[in-house]
């Protein structure tokens, strides 16, 4: 049904220069609002990345970002408590969110569609319950409700952090240019397209959407992961709460859901929202609503919707291809 | 003996809990049967009843059961509005689009009222709501047997009213099968919409016995939400009977579970208990 796009090509190229110039910001001494604004534009990027790579491309709304977020940053925290560098922390932390997705694909791949989005719903909540109740590794004032800091972090600076999460970011738009070009890819546009003719042409649809659903698990829990060695706190309200899931639908929608460049310009837009709204509290989160209803009945395509149309576009993406 | 003395309470209690959980699903079971969408702002619109009833008590003095007389046409409105200028356009765009919205919807809902109430928990103190009565070994808030009394005249009404009304029939014909009710002259899109407005006063009700019974803050719905989804899967997609069933399940499940695990592991229980229908039983015991 979705109208017929030309991916851009040929644009591995630039994103390469335009990585290495942002590794640069730290060193050249841009200020440090501006590292936080693109350090918070690099995880959101990677987290919408991968919820629309579930969304877009394997049509699998998942409601639980914030599952793989919050294990993955609990894995940390709890490794360090138990002497685990902080490095391989992030690691394990993006394992252990794709091992919970690998098992949880069970009771919730069973049905499609609308069962797939409650179970997904559910797994944040129960997540946050286990770990008010259960406490690993116990101390006076941490574990439970109250959470645990990241430790062995003292010589982590912004500039690292900084550059963990635009290697994530770079990473998670060439991790969907890879798969959107190899056989998962293709896989998942024919069971896009009608889930039984792909199934009845031989295209193993369980394990398509299992791998997609796990490799998005590990990036989003590489992403939280990291952001939680920048915050260096971590309790079960904040970690499994459904803001992670705004901000990701938020950054997708606004993009363009199931369009390869959307999570850029999407991502942009929500941490302008972000700063621009931090001080409104509710009514931020009722703005941020509104737009989710507004631009899915009026432009579903987002963002890239209405560029990919311009002739500007289509002339810059041939220019790209020439380079 | 003094075991089952001592579980008689927590069982009654369940049984009559399941009441509540049944009128809360029972909404979400009708659109989820009949119009195939998954109204995840359906916990927040139940609690839309509740703020209902509590403004209707502490403003104007009115008993919150009396109030439903108003609040379930307002909610009626409200749900006929929210089907017909949101859902089904959605609906015609894509599957993804009505959970977003929905979503959308949730976000907007959860904090207008911490706007308008602020976060702090309120609840339905009424001169019953505190009484309880006793039968043998068994002690039992008033307000529990209230809303298992509820569920029984909702239940009873809901089911004559698909059986014997025209709009009844239209709205069961529109669900087997969309296109052949519509080659039959029914208006589906308005048919949806007075399924989704009957949802919503549904969920009138469910607010004013949700608020008897819990306190509840803006963002209590989704933890309602979750069990109405596992009460719905569990009992079958758009079964009045199944629907039931699977609140008694659930009531007794949080209640069974608070007495052998705690207070704290409660709701626990009754989330995992959502994961293990969707894997073992995911098309329910009364499922088509």
């Amino acid at each position: 049904m979705k109208a017929k796009i030309p991916r851009p090509r040929g644009v591995l190229t630039p994103l390469i220069a335009v990585t290495v110039v942002l590794a640069l910001f730290p060193v050249i001494g841009i200020s440090r609002a501006w590292l936080l604004y693109l350090f918070l534009f690099f995880i959101y990027l990677s987290m919408a990345n991968m919820w629309n790579l579930l969304a877009g491309y394997s049509g699998l709304v998942s409601l639980c970002p914030a599952a793989f977020v919050g294990l993955a940053g609990y894995t940390l925290a709890i490794g360090t408590w138990f002497g685990l560098p902080w490095y391989l922390g992030i690691i394990f932390g993006g394992i252990a969110a794709a091992a919970f997705a690998a098992i949880v694909s069970f009771p919730v791949f069973r049905l499609k569609g609308i069962y797939f989005a409650i179970g997904t719903l559910v797994l944040p909540e129960v997540l946050r319950y286990v770990l008010t109740i259960w406490i690993p590794i116990g101390a006076p004032v941490y574990g439970g409700g109250s959470g645990y800091t990241v430790k062995g972090i003292a010589d982590v600076s912004g500039s690292h952090t900084y550059w963990m999460a635009l290697a994530i970011g770079a990473a998670s738009i060439f991790l969907m240019r890879y798969i959107l070009s190899s056989k998962l890819g293709s896989g998942l546009a024919a069971i896009r397209d009608n889930e039984n003719t792909a199934a009845s042409s031989g295209v193993n649809v369980f394990s398509l959407k299992l791998s997609s659903f796990v490799i998005a698990a590990f990036v989003t829990g590489i992403a939280g992961a990291i952001f939680y060695v920048y915050q260096g706190y971590i309790e079960p309200v904040s970690a499994f709460s459904v803001r992670w899931l705004v901000i990701v639908m938020l950054a997708t929608v606004i993009g363009g859901e199931g369009t390869e460049e959307g999570p850029v310009p999407g991502a942009i837009v929500v941490v302008v929202l972000y700063f621009l709204l931090a001080r409104y509290g509710e009514i931020s989160l009722i703005i941020q609503g509104s737009i989710l209803v507004g631009i899915m009945l009026l432009a579903p395509q987002g963002i890239m919707g209405f560029i990919r149309k311009t002739r500007a576009y289509r002339y810059l993406l041939k220019f790209i291809a020439r380079l | 003996m003094t075991l089952l003395n001592e579980l008689a309470t927590p069982i009654v209690m369940g049984l009559m809990l399941g009441g509540l959980y049944a009128v809360i699903a029972l909404g979400l079971s009708l659109v989820f049967g009949v119009i195939k969408e998954i109204n995840i702002a359906h916990g927040d619109l139940v609690i839309l009843g509740s703020y209902f009833g509590y403004v209707a008590m502490t403003v104007f003095g009115i008993d919150p059961i009396l109030s439903l007389i108003i609040g379930m046409p307002i909610l009626f409105g409200i749900g006929f509005v929210i089907q017909k200028y949101l859902f089904n356009r959605a609906f015609k765009i894509s599957m993804d689009a009505t959970l977003i919205i929905a979503f959308g919807l949730s976000l907007i809902l959860q904090n207008t009222y911490q706007l308008i109430w602020t976060p702090m928990a309120r609840g339905l103190t009424t001169s019953y709501a505190l009484e309880s009565f006793s039968a043998g070994p068994v002690h039992v808030p008033l307000v529990y047997l209230l809303d298992f009394l509820a569920a029984i005249a909702v239940m009873l009404f809901l089911h004559l009213f698909l059986k014997r009304t025209y709009l009844g029939r239209a709205i069961r014909a529109a669900a087997q099968n969309r296109k052949t009710a519509h080659l039959m002259g029914i208006n589906t899109d308005r048919v949806y919409a007075y399924t989704f407005a009957i949802s919503m006063a549904l969920a009138a009700v469910a607010g004013v016995f949700l608020g008897l019974t819990f306190s509840f803050t803006p963002i209590s719905g989704m933890s309602f939400l979750i069990i109405a989804l596992g009460v719905v899967v569990l009992g079958g997609m758009g079964s009045i009977v199944g629907t039931f069933v699977g609140g008694i399940t659930f009531g007794l499940a949080q209640t069974l579970g608070g007495y052998f695990f705690g207070v704290a592991a409660q709701m626990l229980v009754a989330y995992v208990m959502v994961l293990v229908v969707l894997a073992v039983i995911p098309r329910g015991i009364f499922g088509r």
